[in-house]
């Protein structure tokens, strides 16, 4: 950007009519290549990168809600000196300690919902045909997702406080149109993703069949990911950072260690040079680390075919055919070359789904969800005396004169 | 981005320019032969002017004098024109009786007049005075220009007086004194003179002399003591004034309270020798920068920071960005040696800072280098050898000392009785050493009256007490002044620095030394090698392998041209160039205990200000009681920043790595921004008989950081100071002197560079791809934080001079505050936004005394208390509570101290019970609010000079997450240990421990995460510290072997602390991003210092 003219006309003449001005002190131009202004992003070149950005921020989000939401529930403990973890760990989720969460949340969602109405003004009728389309809606969708399957209230665009139910309205809706889009240029991986997407809030709204109708077009191996990489900090999965480079959450005193041969619950013990079990950042909890995001490239999954046949089970379950719903946990088991399961009775088979999902989506942020609706249900106690889901920021709450 | 500022600059400038080269064209056309002839004073012969152009000359008056003496016709003369005559008998006859009656004739033609055959000639000088001086005809006249020499004494104590600018009035002629006060002055032209001999600190004298037939005339002075001479000289925005002039107070620091005190760095200088002034310093590392304050927290975003100005150059006042290992930061202003400060004046608010425009809200340090004088060459040699050291931390309750003191032995255990070995313990069995401290300077300075210099050269080695850290610098310094014509005078002053830090891992990173250290068993260097396998193993000499590093350069360049025209218009253009630039080099090496594949970090930062700067001021008299000096001037400031940071991580394998030798690598920071404020200003003063001052002055300002519906900035000013003991009235039994002294005015603080302008941050995503985040909200309209100030207060002078008393009041009302605003997170910015919002309030006292307790020819004992009590609060915020960082509970919110702790608080502390809690309280002010400053100076037994500085800052708080921590799970806080064994028993079923356990100390022993909070550990961080102390013995002639003069002086700095907080020291302050707030958080305290100096001037 450039300073304004009249400054910079002002500016010159000092500097000419000065007789010590150095050449040098008349380069007036006032610069900072480091930002963009908003207006130069409407551009259609502009915009994969505003896809990216999309991606980016979801990732981000992501990060941090995959190591901070982890010892919110039973995925794994604090180990480490971060005080706001050390709550969490307890149960106790305040507005304070968890609002970087809303906010990067918040952030990813409003990012590709802004993203696309400013596509639409910029790219006119080819926005229908551009490849960036469908992709930014299913950013918009998972970012959506996210809040809802972890968030306690909705608030769209500094609006009034809303049901958490929104978000998943809102995501329904991106899938499906990112579906339409795709299906229109002939992406099947996008329409895949588009399907899977809206089969997990379909679920998370309640509506089962219209879940397992969607989880049926989506194979076994299918799987869409977040993308975290080492090329920047920023790009870097945060779990698996706080993991590898330090000792912050263990995997030890939860339900995971007691054994260590599932291939989707992978960790290892690290033994000092007097072979005692390392202990975390804290001095005192033994640090078990999590193998699954072995370095901070790692990417995490935003929808897998296996938790599409684990929707399946779920709609079965609830629809009391028990043979059918073993039969797709015993399929997704089948996927990880496990052994299948024989169970014949509803209880036992809720056991098992909610074992199932808690192995399989491990890590992935989607287990205070499962947690949350099922102890609501009545189905687990994990939650009993603890916060359930992540509240408002005290920042929104503070700024937002519709709260 | 605003403003055609520079134009009105231009306008203004452009007559005056012209008017200056005019005046450089004087034709001499001179009345008969037997008139006097009119003269203007020179440095070197009086020349001749052409009286027509003279205004001074030209003014008309009346005259009706039938019959007067000559002495009452120019008295009659002086009354109507303004003109000062000064004249002797000797070379007047002033009895003789003339007779003049005219209307509205020029005072020329009455000069000429009245003085036809009497044989003089009329001097004119630069300040209004014209002396009459014996005639010499012109074609005889052969100039017998002859010399004043002297010695300046301390009028009690009869010692003589260092640095004694000596200067025939009405000429450039003048000299300083050297170590035993002598001075000479040549080429002084034949006639009366009157010879005027000023110091800081001391009062100014003047005397007569009579230079006959180019013979050496001896002149001596006694110099009163008088700290707060009024007529001492001081820089202002429009050019100089005397103290007695100015309607707001202005702290000067004289080189001779330094001169052999253990000073390192220019902000040792100012701490504790000038009320209002708070100066902390953060840490213990060599060369890390500390935090300056004048008078309180003022502004909630935009730093507080005083602008610096070195020799007339501004100069960046902030630190370097901060060392992401050591997480401290060097600060460019350190960089200039004391040892060439000539002296120091502090401006501290709007009420006096308003001519300098936008920024100068935090006040303004003026730093004056030394300059050379007249006369031989003078050469100043300084050697100093000493060592720093820690002392012991923690208290008796803490036996090892956090493990710092001893890192060896049966004591290395945590409360729960888990013992630890760290084999790479240094062999004295402690992380702590004496750092070696050398330091070398040598200075020359002398010239001739048309050329001085002054050339300066210092190196400084000091290693810290951890075996890595380690400050060097070296650097030069040359001043220069030219005289090339009459009335010209031209400056050029040049420094350049070369800094290298070696810092130790510190603070809030996992790396820290004192934090791995201090966590005992719990640190996160969990190496090998003990010799006891059934201890904890811990290899804490690991992080000592890590190389950080910053190395900075400084230069500054100032060239300044003064002229003096009619004797009445002082011109003044400065250019001035400032030149930062810091490297941070962070080396985790390859086969580092918790990060194998080591980790590299490297940062190229530079800050550069171009300094455009005129000030015009014409001082002229109305009549005998009335004069008025009209200023005009513009500056213009550029400023350019960069700051590039590389990260390489995964190196192949050992050896000194480079960027490029690693696998991974990560631009974590670049910015490369310019902005330009620049502005022009006028004032006018109206004086009163020498006693009343009247000022009102105005700055209008631009700035390119101003939103783009933002105009230009207009700050005004009034003041009057008031010389009251002037008046007959005025009983000088009770104080010889006092002046009364009132000003208002405003001053400003600009948004940072793009804070209007809503932007998007380019990033990258999905694994390496451009992409774009939100980053700025922006706002079109904002402008600059505006700050209001009235001050009240008297300078006085008692008890026969030997007591001088400066109180100031003020008032400080910050409108339109920039405060960064928070807006919903979901609408997508998450950064925050400065919005010209909210209004900080500042009121507080200002006392300082300093008294000559005795002045004998052998003993002389002078103390100095300062004090100042500020109280400083937000007001309307626009309904924010603005968090700095929640974590440590430190907020900005509306009605308490900026900024504050708030957070969890014990209600019943001392109650033996479970502990009440209540949240979100106020804790307390961070900053000091009182500080107190006491300096004492003794010479005793001729030869010895003993000085001390103490210092108390009280009000202000700490979090002593330190504590906090290791009283936690780590369970490492001895003075937790009784509570923390009580609570457990308790806990299974035991109880009878807590009867003597209060609920404050179950509260912050405890390690339930439903029940500690870091805020519980919030402590007071008053403190009083012996800074410095000195005895310096003066070297006898005979032992000097033709030296002029030498010195040993035995110092020590930061000998005692008493404080109540708990932590390591109550200065440290963990230096993040944000230097906003302060915490501490396993800092580093500062060190002890032993310095013996050996001091030969020749």
């Amino acid at each position: 950007m450039t300073m304004h003219d009249a400054l910079r006309r002002a500016a010159m003449l000092v500097c000419a009519g000065s007789t010590l001005a150095a050449t040098a002190a008349c380069d007036l131009s006032v610069t900072n290549p480091g930002s963009t202004r908003d207006q130069d992003l409407n551009t259609p070149s502009a915009m994969p990168a505003l896809v990216n950005g999309m991606s980016g921020d979801l990732s981000y989000s992501l990060g941090y809600l995959a190591r901070e939401g982890s010892v919110m529930t039973d995925e794994l403990r604090e180990s480490g000196t971060y005080p706001a973890m050390g709550r969490f760990d307890q149960g106790i989720i305040d507005d304070v300690d968890a609002g970087s969460l809303w906010d990067n949340a918040q952030e990813a969602r409003w990012v590709a919902e802004n993203g696309i109405d400013r596509m639409k003004q910029v790219l006119q009728a080819d926005f229908e045909t551009s490849p960036l389309s469908a992709r930014a809606y299913l950013y918009a969708g998972f970012a959506n997702r996210v809040l809802g399957e972890n968030m306690c209230d909705a608030v769209i665009d500094g609006g009034p406080r809303q049901s958490d139910s929104v978000y998943f309205q809102r995501a329904d809706s991106e899938f499906t149109e990112a579906l339409r889009l795709a299906q229109a240029q002939g992406v099947d991986s996008l329409a895949l993703t588009a399907l899977a997407g809206r089969a997990q809030v379909r679920a998370d709204l309640g509506r089962w069949t219209d879940a397992d109708a969607d989880a049926a077009q989506v194979p076994a191996d299918f799987r869409f990911d977040a993308i975290f990489s080492t090329n920047s900090e920023r790009e870097n999965n945060n779990l698996a950072y706080e993991t590898t480079t330090r000792r912050e959450v263990s995997v030890w005193g939860t339900q995971w260690a007691a054994t260590n041969a599932d291939p989707r619950v992978p960790w290892d013990t690290l033994f000092t040079s007097a072979g005692v079990v390392q202990k975390g950042n804290n001095g005192s909890t033994p640090f078990f680390r999590q193998k699954k995001y072995p370095g901070v490239d790692a990417p995490i999954p935003l929808a897998k075919g296996t938790e599409m046949l684990l929707i399946r089970a779920e709609a079965a379950l609830r629809d009391g055919a028990v043979p059918a719903a073993m039969g797709y946990v015993n399929d997704e088991r089948a996927a990880y070359g496990l052994a299948a399961l024989d169970v014949s009775d509803a209880d036992s088979a809720w056991t098992v789904l909610q074992s199932e999902r808690g192995a399989v989506l491990w890590l992935e942020t989607r287990r205070l969800w499962d947690l949350r609706r099922w102890y609501a249900e009545g189905r687990t106690t994990f939650l009993e005396g603890r916060d359930t889901c992540i509240p408002i920021s005290q920042a929104e709450q503070s700024s937002n004169p519709n709260l | 981005m605003r403003s055609p500022v520079s134009l009105l600059v231009l306008l203004l400038a452009g007559p005056l320019f012209g008017a200056t080269a005019n005046a450089q064209q004087w034709v001499g056309e001179q009345p008969a032969a037997r008139s006097p002839r009119f003269l203007l004073a020179s440095s070197a012969a009086p020349v001749p002017v052409d009286a027509r152009r003279v205004a001074a000359l030209r003014r008309r008056i009346s005259l009706d004098l039938p019959d007067a003496t000559l002495d009452e016709a120019l008295a009659a003369i002086s009354r109507q024109s303004g003109i000062h005559f000064m004249y002797s008998k000797d070379v007047v006859r002033l009895d003789d009786h003339v007779r003049l009656r005219a209307q509205e004739i020029t005072v020329a033609a009455a000069l000429t007049e009245l003085l036809m055959d009497a044989n003089v000639d009329v001097v004119l000088s630069p300040g209004g005075q014209a002396l009459l001086t014996r005639h010499v005809p012109p074609k005889e006249a052969r100039v017998q220009n002859g010399t004043v020499a002297g010695t300046v004494v301390d009028s009690a104590t009869r010692e003589p007086v260092a640095a004694v600018s000596v200067v025939v009035d009405g000429t450039r002629l003048g000299a300083l004194t050297d170590d035993q006060g002598h001075y000479q002055i040549p080429n002084v032209p034949e006639g009366a003179h009157t010879v005027t001999a000023r110091r800081i600190g001391y009062g100014k004298v003047t005397l007569s002399v009579t230079i006959t037939g180019g013979a050496q005339a001896t002149l001596d002075f006694a110099l009163p003591r008088a700290a707060s001479s009024l007529e001492q000289v001081v820089v202002t925005a429009t050019g100089t004034a005397r103290k007695k002039e100015i309607g707001n107070s202005v702290s000067t620091i004289d080189a001779d309270e330094i001169a052999h005190a253990p000073v390192t760095t220019p902000e040792q200088v100012i701490d504790g020798r000038s009320p209002g002034v708070s100066v902390l310093s953060n840490s213990g590392q060599p060369g890390s920068g500390g935090t300056i304050r004048l008078r309180g927290t003022g502004s909630v975003s935009q730093g507080n920071t005083p602008i610096i100005y070195i020799d007339g150059v501004r100069m960046y006042n902030g630190n370097a960005p901060t060392d992401a290992m050591s997480r401290q930061a060097i600060s460019p202003l350190n960089d200039i040696d004391p040892a060439d400060i000539d002296h120091v004046e502090i401006v501290k608010g709007p009420a006096a800072t308003t001519l300098y425009g936008t920024e100068a809200s935090g006040g303004v340090i003026q730093i004056f280098t030394k300059k050379g004088a007249a006369g031989k060459s003078r050469w100043t040699a300084r050697v100093s050898q000493g060592i720093n050291n820690l002392g012991h931390l923690g208290g008796d309750q803490n036996p090892t000392g956090f493990f710092l003191n001893e890192c060896r032995g049966a004591d290395l255990v945590n409360g729960l009785g888990v013992r630890f070995e760290d084999p790479t313990c240094p062999a004295s069995g402690s992380w702590l050493r004496d750092g070696y401290v050398s330091r070398y300077s040598l200075a020359t300075s002398g010239g001739t009256n048309a050329v001085t210099y002054y050339l300066s050269g210092a190196y400084d080695d000091e290693s810290g007490v951890i075996s890595t850290s380690r400050s060097k610098d070296a650097g030069f310094r040359g001043n220069f002044g030219f005289t090339p014509a009459p009335h010209l005078n031209l400056k050029a002053s040049t420094a350049y620095t070369r800094r290298d830090v070696s810092w130790v891992a510190d603070g809030d990173n996992a790396n820290g030394f004192l934090l791995n250290v201090s966590r005992g068993p719990s640190g996160s260097m969990k190496g090998g090698g003990c010799s006891d396998p059934a201890l904890v193993c811990v290899t804490n000499g690991d992080i000592l392998s890590m190389d950080n590093a910053t190395q900075s350069d400084h230069f500054i360049l100032g060239l300044d041209a003064t002229h003096e025209a009619f004797g009445h218009l002082t011109n003044v253009l400065r250019l001035g160039y400032d030149y930062a630039r810091a490297r941070d080099k962070a080396v985790t090496p390859f086969g580092y205990l918790t990060l194998p594949s080591g980790r590299m970090f490297w940062r190229e930062w530079d800050q550069r200000l171009l300094t455009l700067d005129y000030a015009s001021t014409l001082n002229y008299t109305l009549g005998r009681s009335w004069s008025t000096a009209t200023s005009v001037g513009a500056q213009m400031f550029n400023s350019w920043q960069t700051n590039t940071g590389i990260q390489g991580q995964n190196f192949a394998g050992p050896g000194d790595p480079t960027l490029e030798s690693s696998s991974v690598r990560d631009l974590t920071s670049d910015l490369d921004q310019h902005v330009i404020n620049a502005g022009f200003f006028a004032q006018e003063v109206l004086g009163w008989r020498d006693r009343l001052f009247l000022t009102g002055g105005l700055r209008v300002d631009g700035n390119s950081a101003f939103g783009s519906s933002f105009g230009l900035q207009a700050y005004p000013k009034v003041s009057a100071a008031y010389t009251i003991s002037d008046e007959s009235f005025w009983p000088t039994s009770i104080a010889e002197t006092m002046k009364l002294r009132a000003a208002y005015g405003e001053s400003g603080k600009a948004p940072g560079a793009f804070d209007a302008v809503r932007t998007w941050a380019p990033v990258s995503a999905e694994n390496g791809q451009p992409a774009f985040t939100p980053d700025q909200i922006g706002n079109p309209d904002l402008g600059p934080e505006r700050t209001r100030e009235y001050e009240l207060g008297f300078d006085a002078t008692t008890i026969g001079g030997r007591v001088n008393i400066g109180l100031t009041y003020y008032h400080q009302h910050t409108l339109d505050a920039l405060i960064p605003v928070e807006y919903p997170a979901s609408e997508g910015f998450v950064n925050r936004q400065l919005e010209n919002v909210g209004e900080v309030f500042n009121k507080g006292l200002e006392v300082s005394v300093d008294a000559g307790i005795v002045s004998r020819p052998r003993f002389d004992w002078h103390v100095g208390v300062n004090y100042s009590g500020n109280t400083n609060r937000a007001g309307n915020l626009g309904g924010q509570s603005i968090t700095i960082s929640a974590i440590s509970g430190e907020y900005v919110r509306e009605g308490y101290a900026v900024p504050a702790y708030f957070g969890r608080v014990v209600t019943n502390p001392n109650d033996y019970a479970d502990p009440v809690f209540a949240e979100d309280q106020y804790l307390g002010a961070i900053y000091p609010n009182k500080i107190i400053g006491l300096t004492t100076n003794l010479r005793f037994l001729e030869r010895f000079r003993l000085s001390a500085l103490g210092e108390w800052q009280l009000g202000g708080h700490l979090l002593n997450t330190m504590g906090y921590s290791l009283a936690d799970n780590m369970q490492i806080w001895p003075a937790c240990y009784a509570a923390q064994h009580a609570m457990a028993a308790a806990a299974d079923g035991d109880s009878s421990g807590l009867g003597s356990i209060t609920a404050l100390q179950r509260a912050q022993c405890s390690t339930s995460s439903k029940v500690k909070a870091y805020t519980l550990w919030v402590e007071p961080s008053d403190f009083f510290k012996l800074r410095s102390v000195s005895l310096t013995y003066d070297l006898p002639a005979r032992w000097l072997g033709g030296a002029r003069s030498g010195s040993v002086t035995l110092a020590g700095r930061n000998l005692f602390t008493a404080t109540k907080y708990r932590g390591t020291d109550p200065e440290v302050n963990d230096q993040g991003d944000n230097q906003f707030a302060r915490r501490d958080y396993y800092n580093l305290p500062p060190y002890r210092t032993f310095v013996a100096t050996l001091t030969i001037d020749f």
